[in-house]
């Protein structure tokens, strides 16, 4: 007996199939992708590193001078800087990455690991590496959005906190007693006090206690070519 | 068919290369484009393994991008067939 279902039911359950259809490919890919991300990772970077020869060149740039006499500073105040620097061309740079995350040519094999300081040639930190894979790795810049660091304010030497926003950009909270103005460094608050970030916007109401601050990175991540890393 | 597999690599070698503001647009056009876009799950997911921070199972499966465009396609199957021309 043949039996004739109404069209609307017929119609409401095709939709349903493929819901469930697309979920189950949503959740197996979530997992999938998951294990598989060194792989994937590993079979790109080629591409990245042909790219990167064809648009900028692969040139890895001499130690800045700044940095042998920052090296010479440090150990006039007995704490001399590891040398161990490894240096990384930048595969990957914002904007080709929606969120605030470079990835790099160095990775374990270089005896780099997860939480490895990334900085530019010139001494600014950038961030620090939260996936390493054998022959590349992934980095956090402190600008990524929600990041929070540990800084200090170069003016009064005040610490605060900086929250990334994306995009080399970061945002802080002070008391509004607290005089601070447009260009003042913000810096890491290890010995070296390297730069995090230059002061941009001070937005301050007359009936808040607290003014925001808008900081940017002191260099274009957009355009990140090499770095160094500190295993 | 060799439309969507085109359309399809051509979202693949812009994840790859271009810059996010060219490939995610790309990946909403192909899945209103192509009915029942299942690839632009996986692309998606590519893009959160290869520019994403970090890519544990759960974080993934509550990523912003991912989960809007399996929002989208799941829209899109209604509207889709309201929207069906038989020219």
């Amino acid at each position: 007996m043949k039996v004739n279902y109404l069209p609307k039911n017929r119609l409401r359950h095709a939709y349903l199939r493929r819901i469930i259809t697309l979920v189950a490919i949503f959740i197996s890919g979530a997992v999938i992708f998951s294990l598989l991300d060194a792989i994937i990772i590993s079979i790109i970077s080629p591409i990245w590193k042909i790219k990167n020869v064809i648009i900028t060149g692969n040139v890895i740039p001499s130690l800045p001078e700044e940095q042998t006499q920052k090296n010479i500073l440090l150990e006039l105040v007995g704490r001399k800087q590891e040398s161990n620097i490894v240096i990384a061309a930048v595969l990957t740079r914002p904007p080709q990455t929606p969120y605030d995350v470079i990835i790099i040519d160095a990775g374990s094999n270089e005896s780099l690991t997860i939480g490895s300081e990334v900085s530019l040639p010139e001494g600014p930190i950038l961030g620090i590496i939260s996936e390493i894979f054998p022959k590349s790795a992934k980095v956090k810049l402190f600008s990524a959005s929600g990041e929070e660091t540990n800084a200090v304010l170069e003016r009064n030497n005040v610490p605060v906190t900086l929250v990334g926003s994306g995009g080399g950009n970061f945002k802080l909270t002070l008391p509004r007693d607290i005089a601070i103005e447009k260009g003042d460094r913000i810096l890491s608050p290890d010995i070296t006090s390297r730069p995090l970030a230059t002061v941009g916007e001070i937005s301050v109401r007359p009936t808040d206690s607290f003014k925001e601050v808008l900081a940017k990175s002191p260099t274009n991540i957009f355009s990140l070519r090499f770095v160094f890393v500190t295993p | 068919m060799i439309r969507r597999v085109l359309g399809s690599a051509v979202i693949l070698a812009s994840i790859l290369v271009l810059p996010y503001w060219v490939y995610i647009p790309l990946l909403f056009i192909g899945a209103i484009l192509f009915p029942f876009f299942w690839e632009g799950i996986l692309l998606v997911f590519l893009v959160s393994v290869v520019h994403g921070s970090e890519m544990a199972v759960l974080p993934s499966l509550v990523s912003p991008l991912a989960l809007s465009l399996l929002v989208v396609l799941i829209l899109l199957l209604p509207i889709r067939e309201r929207l069906r021309s038989y020219v």
